[in-house]
């Protein structure tokens, strides 16, 4: 049968975000793949350069509208890094907090999209209600339900209010709850295992070697968390292992990319509790923050998708001279012709949906 | 291995220099650019280097500079900052996509944001900007006025 290729994108519900996927069919099996991207290209990075360092935490907002929250703590962390800031001990607990409430804000708004992907549209409703909390909680010391600007360089803008923490555990108690139920919901439904097992398997080596990190990698049996490989704040007072789950060996697929980001919430919640046990009282923002910085530094951390990288190179003036973001998902999804191959057209939604595509940060 | 000997050792390499320990557990080096190719294989065979995390390319006026970070996916968490200095009038290296299947994108980026180009790479084009786009907007140089109308 004559190959062709077929556009799904710029506009198309699989895309969740404005990019395009060009696929080449041989009759309904896919023999080649082609993503396209830049539809949402802002040049931050250019942008950046001209503006101060501290102005930057408007911009590292907005790379990712589903994780904004960790975005800024990266650059922020960066640049604490550049400048030699020390951030005060209560800062990093309260960073720590915030940074597992957006990943389980941003797992959740994946498992909102990723279920009507594959024909459930309850899923949507079920994932948007759940992350309605959790923004709510964000909202709490923020005022933000989007977009944040809660990091700032050298802490964070105010502290939690009194009350926070039993807010937080009615949250998470209800979250517990309800992930059972769609545990029960999900794993059991015969429509949802046949859509997800064995499409889109990836083994751990491949992904290595394409730069798939985060939850990706994790799903495919690797205990790699830059938590604990590269650690940041208090990430290195709290007792944790990073969670891996696999298909068979060695191997990820969409399901287990499923099993994943739902025992990463688990883990998130249990990160949450005792970083709220252990918080020490004291300072939230660091006493004095220079304006200018030279040298260069870089940090990665653990985004809610996988290893963010900022790398900042000063000049000794009060603006970057110039400023790299690693986004994790634009690597990934340069790795997509390797596991779209060999599929059927209908598993593309299921596919690209598993691996929590964010347009905004792989723009850039 | 230990940051401290592994930095050691990759210092014997050729056409290496100022290495350097940044923090605990990441190193830092510099590499000419003759020699990089040999150095990144290298550092994919002998050190275990499996990840290429990012590849920037910085603007310094007088020429470019490519930094590369490679990490160790394993408990360690190491990581290595490689510089490599391209001269302005031809930003030229080795492509290391053979290498690592992830420098495939990072490598496009730079080329389509900084004009350097890979050789060897097997599909250099711009990834960010559109086909047909002039200029490489993240080097210094760049003026947006004289583009304005086109875009």
């Amino acid at each position: 049968m004559a190959e062709m290729w077929i556009h799904m994108g710029p506009q198309h519900p699989m895309t969740h975000g404005l990019w395009n996927l060009r696929i080449k069919v041989d009759g309904e099996t896919i023999t080649d793949a082609v993503p396209e991207l830049g539809y949402l290209h802002r040049s931050v990075e250019k942008i950046g350069e001209r503006r101060k360092y501290f102005m930057n935490t408007t911009l590292t907002d907005r790379l990712c509208y589903a994780s904004a929250m960790t975005w800024t703590h990266c650059y922020c962390l960066t640049v604490e890094e550049l400048m030699g800031v020390e951030t005060p001990q209560r800062a990093k607990y309260i960073r720590t907090i915030v940074l597992e409430l957006q990943r389980i804000a941003s797992h959740l708004m994946w498992l909102g999209a990723y279920l009507p992907d594959l024909g459930l549209i309850t899923g949507f409703l079920y994932g948007m209600r759940d992350r309605e909390m959790f923004l709510n909680l964000l909202e709490i010391p923020s005022g933000g339900r989007l977009l944040y600007n809660y990091v700032k360089i050298g802490g964070v803008k105010r502290d939690l209010p009194p009350g926070f923490a039993a807010k937080a555990e009615r949250v998470m108690q209800t979250l517990e709850k309800r992930l059972k139920e769609y545990e029960d919901l999900y794993d059991n439904s015969k429509i949802f295992r046949m859509r997800t097992d064995d499409v889109g398997c990836y083994s751990a080596s491949d992904a290595i070697n394409w730069g798939i990190t985060g939850p990706n990698l994790r799903s495919a049996g690797v205990a790699f968390d830059l938590r604990q490989a590269d650690s940041y704040d208090a990430y290195p007072e709290l007792d944790f292992t990073p969670v891996t789950t696999s298909a068979s060996d060695g191997i990820s697929d969409c399901f287990s990319r499923y099993r994943q980001r739902i025992d990463e919430m688990y883990q998130s919640m249990d990160l949450i509790r005792q970083a709220l046990a252990k918080m020490p009282e004291g300072k939230v923002m660091a006493d004095s923050v220079p304006v200018r910085a030279s040298g260069e530094a870089f940090r990665r951390t653990e985004d809610s998708r996988g290893e963010a990288l900022m790398y900042l190179v000063g000049d000794g003036t009060d603006r970057p001279y110039r400023w790299k973001i690693r986004s994790p998902m634009f690597t990934t999804v340069s790795a997509s012709p390797h596991f779209l191959k060999g599929y059927k057209v209908a598993d593309v939604p299921a596919i690209m949906g598993s691996i929590d595509m964010c347009i905004g940060e792989t723009d850039k | 291995m230990e940051t401290g000997k592994f930095i050691q050792q990759l210092g014997k390499h050729k056409g290496t220099s100022n290495s350097s320990a940044l923090r605990s557990n990441v190193g830092c080096i510099s590499v000419t650019r003759e020699a990089s190719p040999a150095f990144f294989t290298a550092l994919k065979e002998d050190y275990a280097f499996d990840h290429c995390s990012l590849i920037s390319a910085v603007d310094n006026q007088s020429g470019f500079e490519l930094v590369y970070h490679f990490s160790i996916i394993g408990e360690s968490g190491q990581m290595l900052e490689v510089h490599v200095d391209l001269p302005r009038d031809t930003p030229t290296i080795d492509s290391i996509t053979h290498l690592w299947g992830g420098a495939d994108w990072h490598e496009r980026e730079a080329y389509d944001l900084m004009g350097i180009y890979f050789i060897g790479h097997p599909d250099l084009k711009r990834v960010l900007l559109p086909d047909g786009f002039a200029g490489h907007p993240l080097r210094k140089d760049y003026v947006y006025e004289i583009h304005e109308e086109e875009w």
